[in-house]
């Protein structure tokens, strides 16, 4: 009987590099931090697909906050060379915008100034691994509802931990 | 007794949590208006969550906020669910909402995405916001519960390190 817990940094690894890599990339970030949750939603199907035992939301959240965390390395190394080329596409729409719009701020030019320097970077880094640890956990949570067991498998080992996972109204 | 004190604990932290990076969101362009240079700091913050497009975005002092119309109504949709959550839940409770609930309030969001991704419709800020808003409200739902078992969680874990410690 295979009871043991299963690795939680395989699927992390790949739910974050899923998250990070579509929330830098141009039109596809469009979806932001959502991209982050679902990221951890991957990573918790991974997780349960592996998994000989019944997974609580504590080990969706868990799982969560590591995807997160690569999630935010994946995403800050992406976006060095990206920035440049977002900064001019953004000056040029909002160029175009200017001249459809009757009124545009009056500063609007200097949103997109000032470059990333090394202490910015992982300034960037650090605030990037915090919320997006938040939002993968609460990814990892909503995973493990809609894709974790609600009993354990006859045959397989449960954990010691609860089974509040499932679809229960109060 | 203790579960319940450390629930409605998670409970206050996740609410004072989304009022904080909502202030800090109103902040951002506020703080632009009065030439304050703090508001590259809040900006920079949310720059990895959000593409912080202008034309997405609602403005406030004549500057947009710090995130897109989108983000702004999950994270106001994540306030009034939790305001809503001791009113539907008990803090002891580690219930999630149904799967067919949560597939509900993600049709909108879901649907609004596809067709602008796609270059069907242009949805204006207003019903991106109220996409956003309808999906944001569910999250606290998984949320709270799911930090209240995530600590007990490795409450349970350091007592067993202590009986383990012990018996040796």
């Amino acid at each position: 009987m295979n009871n043991q817990r299963p690795n939680l940094f395989v699927p992390a690894l790949i739910g974050g590099a899923v998250a990070g890599a579509l929330s830098s990339i141009p039109f596809f970030n469009c979806l932001c931090c959502i991209w982050i949750i679902g990221g951890s939603m991957l990573a918790a199907y991974l997780l349960v697909k592996d998994s000989s035992v019944v997974l609580s939301i504590g080990d969706g959240a868990i799982v969560g906050v590591l995807t997160g965390i690569v999630a935010a390395v994946v995403h800050s190394f992406i976006d060095i060379p990206l920035r440049p080329l977002m900064r001019e596409f953004f000056q040029n729409m909002m160029k175009w915008a200017g001249e459809y719009m009757e009124e545009m701020p009056s500063t609007w030019e200097g949103w997109f100034e000032g470059g990333l320097s090394v202490f910015g970077f992982f300034l960037r880094l650090i605030a990037s691994a915090i919320f997006f640890s938040i939002l993968g956990a609460l990814g990892g949570i909503i995973g493990i509802s809609l894709f974790g067991r609600k009993t354990p498998p006859r045959t397989q080992g449960t954990s010691d931990v609860s089974q509040d996972t499932g679809d229960r109204q109060p | 007794m203790e579960i319940e004190k450390k629930a409605f604990f998670v409970y206050l932290f996740t609410l004072l949590g989304i009022v904080i990076w909502l202030g800090l969101i109103f902040l951002a362009p506020y703080l632009k208006s009065r030439s304050s240079e703090l508001h590259v700091f809040i900006y920079a913050l949310f720059s990895p969550l959000c593409h912080q497009l202008p034309s997405r975005s609602f403005f406030i002092f004549n500057y947009p906020l710090a995130v897109c119309a989108r983000c702004l109504g999950i994270y106001f949709g994540f306030l009034a669910g939790a305001g809503l959550f001791p009113f539907i839940r008990k803090f002891s409770s580690l219930a999630l909402p149904k799967t067919l609930t949560f597939v509900v309030v993600t049709f909108p969001v879901a649907v609004d995405f596809l067709g602008n991704f796609l270059r069907l419709w242009s949805t204006p800020n207003w019903l991106r916001f109220s996409t956003g808003l309808i999906w944001g409200t569910i999250l606290p739902f998984y949320f709270i519960p799911g930090m209240i078992d995530l600590l007990l969680k490795l409450k349970r874990g350091k007592a067993a390190l202590r009986i383990e410690v012990q018996s040796k």
